[in-house]
């Protein structure tokens, strides 16, 4: 009797243990990334995949696309939204934490001071004309900016996405964070994106634009530029466009700042930290938190494949607008200082890409034209250019 | 030489010093809304309607009201002073606060010790810590109407005027919409003059920034025609000073390689190291482990 009851108790509390077993297994399996996954996960994953694919066999922009392809696998693992502080967009998460830097727009001046420390302006100071290339390829942000509107966007919507017409991860991420702050993953993974295609995107135009008697034309050498107005640079620099664009001071205070720490010569161990480790630690940060905020649920709508585009056609204007505005610009010039209107593409600033891309296709017509050091004047003019436009923009629709 | 640098660091810590205080101080507050005549309107923390004074933060940083003085007399500007240790007087940036003018201080930092008399006009001013420096003050007209206030018709600037609602701790004027945004969207909806007023700004500025360093180039060009004929002893030099050809770099760069390239041949010091070839691995491989087998050179026995 009493040895049926035990076995009786024995055989109940087995079937509950293993009832509890079961119970826990399966509530397991609701918390793991297999039970949660979508399409649209597997989606972002392949883009995450493809990213890094482009980074390591064709080199295309690695030091972003490696750490934004492994964000997007970062940010693309499924989970249970249980409160397990997991997800970027959790607050208090490690991730949130470190993508604080990008929406409250603090990594992007870092990655600008950075930028300054290890920008020579000497082209653009002996050539200062070049500067204006720069400025016309700025109408890429406009042109992007009236399709937008046309597409739908809201006129602050429009002005952040037409910011990837400049070509400047730092400043579409700074730009978008202040206007359109839900858009800014799309727009931030769409500019790292063209700036990596830029040997994709630009020569078909620069060829299609210019005749084979342009693509020859040679540029007079660029004159030695002493110290003293490699100093004044970054303070003239500073004092002239920001006094006409406060609103761009972020960006170009700490541009110009990093470049006084460059050029003054006495601050030797500021500048190599601004553009070594500091810029270095920031876009691992940038990269890394920019990818992992593509979360599929956020991410995989209508408006970011229409950013897509839009970012698409924004490069392809202000290649044409740079490269038209030489050629425009060169009816004004005497015969012997025209200028290649195959540097135009570089007045985007997507630097030193583009200015590589018109020494790839100035060679291929002439292989002892080199382009490369007149084409660095309107890439680090675009830098400026793409800073104040932002200021701009941020001015009127902030 | 050294005072020199001691004066111009000192007198940039006392210019320093001077901006940081300035940026800390309350001057930036605004008195922004007066209910002088509470009848059926907000109630104090004690459940009691009493004249309320609104202060506003006009500035984009947190602002310590402490120290500073609330006063409805001319004659007395440090009336009331704010009391020091109270988190709540620190006000963040394009915030409200209020203060009950109630006459009863001992309920709390925010209940001033004097009232306002409804019958007749009413002078409010708020002061600085210093007791002197006037911040805002307004007069509020006699004759006010029970549960309207009186305030200024935007937050922090705009003219004094009975306001339509009555606006307690919040702003006066409630926005609904971005008014610069909604402004584009009526007058620019195909973005051309946004276009057109943006790039004039970019060209304007990186024109300027052309005409600047075009001069400052030729400055820097003749300095250094002067330099060099200087050095030269007054003999002219070239007019194409500065602006040497392709070929000349192409010369020196090919002369310094050749140079270099000589200079690597005669090292006598040089470590060169021949990777061993085997296909299996070298974990398990003797030859690294061992001397090669001796062989018997056939010369040595003779």
């Amino acid at each position: 009797m009493l040895g049926s009851i035990l076995l009786q108790t024995a055989g109940t509390q087995h079937e509950s243990f293993l009832e509890f077993l079961g119970k826990n297994i399966e509530t397991f399996l609701t918390y793991t990334g297999v039970y949660n996954a979508t399409s649209g996960h597997l989606i972002m994953i392949l883009v995450g995949l493809l990213f890094i694919f482009l980074a390591i066999k064709y080199e295309f922009e690695p030091m972003l696309l490696i750490p934004i392809g492994f964000g997007i696998l970062i940010g693309n693992i499924p989970f249970k939204d249980a409160g397990l502080q997991v997800g970027i967009y959790e607050q208090g998460s490690v991730l949130n934490i470190l993508y604080q830097g990008v929406t409250s727009g603090w990594y992007p001046p870092l990655i600008f001071l950075g930028i300054g420390a290890m920008t020579d302006f000497s082209a653009l100071i002996s050539n200062p004309k070049l500067m204006l290339i720069g400025a016309a390829a700025q109408f890429g942000i406009f042109g992007a900016y009236i399709i937008a509107l046309q597409m739908g966007f809201e006129p602050n919507q429009a002005a952040a996405i037409g910011i990837i017409g400049g070509a400047d991860g730092p400043t579409a991420i700074f730009l978008s964070s202040k206007l359109a702050p839900n858009l800014m993953g799309a727009i931030a993974v769409s500019a790292y994106s063209y700036m990596a295609l830029v040997p994709i995107i630009q020569p078909p135009f620069m060829r299609l634009l210019t005749t084979k008697k342009e693509r020859l034309i040679r540029m007079k050498p660029p004159r030695v530029v002493s110290s003293t107005e490699k100093i004044i640079f970054p303070i003239i620099g500073l004092l002239l466009t920001c006094f006409l664009v406060p609103s761009g001071l972020p960006l170009l205070g700490m541009l110009f700042f990093g470049n006084l720490l460059k050029e003054s010569g006495v601050t030797r161990r500021l500048a190599e930290t601004a553009r070594g480790p500091l810029i270095d630690t920031i876009t691992i940060l940038l990269g890394i938190t920019v990818g992992a905020s593509t979360q599929a649920t956020q991410f995989l709508t209508l408006n970011s494949i229409k950013i897509f585009m839009l970012g698409a056609l924004s490069f392809v204007i202000a290649t044409c607008a740079g490269v038209l505005f030489v050629k425009f610009f060169n009816l004004f010039l005497k015969k012997d200082n025209k200028i290649n209107p195959l540097i135009g593409n570089a007045g985007v600033s997507a630097v030193p890409d583009s200015a590589r891309i018109s020494q790839i296709v100035g060679l291929e017509y002439d292989p002892t034209n080199y382009l490369l050091m007149h084409a660095m004047g309107p890439n680090v003019a675009g830098v400026i250019g793409s800073a104040v436009a932002a200021g701009v923009l941020l001015g009127f629709l902030g | 030489m050294t005072n020199k640098k001691l004066g111009i660091l000192l007198l940039s810590a006392f210019l320093l010093s001077i901006g940081g205080i300035k940026a800390q101080q309350a001057t930036s507050m605004r008195i922004n809304e007066v209910l002088v005549i509470n009848e059926d309107n907000f109630v104090d923390d004690y459940g009691k309607r009493h004249t309320w004074i609104e202060l506003f933060n006009n500035s984009a940083g947190s602002v310590n009201i402490q120290g500073c003085y609330l006063t409805n007399d001319k004659n007395n500007p440090k009336k009331y002073p704010i009391p020091k240790g109270d988190v709540l007087t620190l006000i963040p940036p394009r915030q409200h606060t209020l203060f009950w003018a109630d006459n009863e201080p001992d309920r709390g930092t925010f209940h001033i010790n004097f009232t306002l008399d409804p019958s007749k006009e009413n002078y409010i001013a708020l002061y600085d810590a210093d007791g002197k420096t006037l911040i805002d003050e307004i007069t509020i007209p006699a004759g006010q109407v029970a549960d309207v206030s009186y305030g200024r018709e935007m937050d922090g600037s705009g003219a004094w005027k009975p306001l339509k609602k009555v606006t307690p701790s919040t702003n006066n004027v409630t926005l609904d919409s971005n008014e610069k945004i909604d402004n584009f969207k009526e007058n620019d909806s195909f973005g051309i003059g946004m276009t057109i007023t943006a790039m004039a700004v970019v060209f304007c500025g990186l024109i300027l920034l052309y005409v600047c360093f075009k001069y400052i180039g030729k400055l820097s060009i003749s300095a250094s025609k002067r330099k060099a004929k200087k050095v030269a002893g007054g003999n002219d030099i070239a007019a194409n000073v500065g602006i040497e050809s392709g070929e000349i770099f192409a010369a020196i760069s090919m002369a310094l390689y050749e140079i270099s390239d000589d200079n690597h041949d005669i090292e006598n010091t040089v470590l060169t190291i021949h990777k061993v070839k085997r296909i299996y691995s070298p974990w398990s491989s003797k030859i690294y482990g061992l001397r090669e087998t001796p062989t018997i050179q056939k010369n040595q026995k003779k």
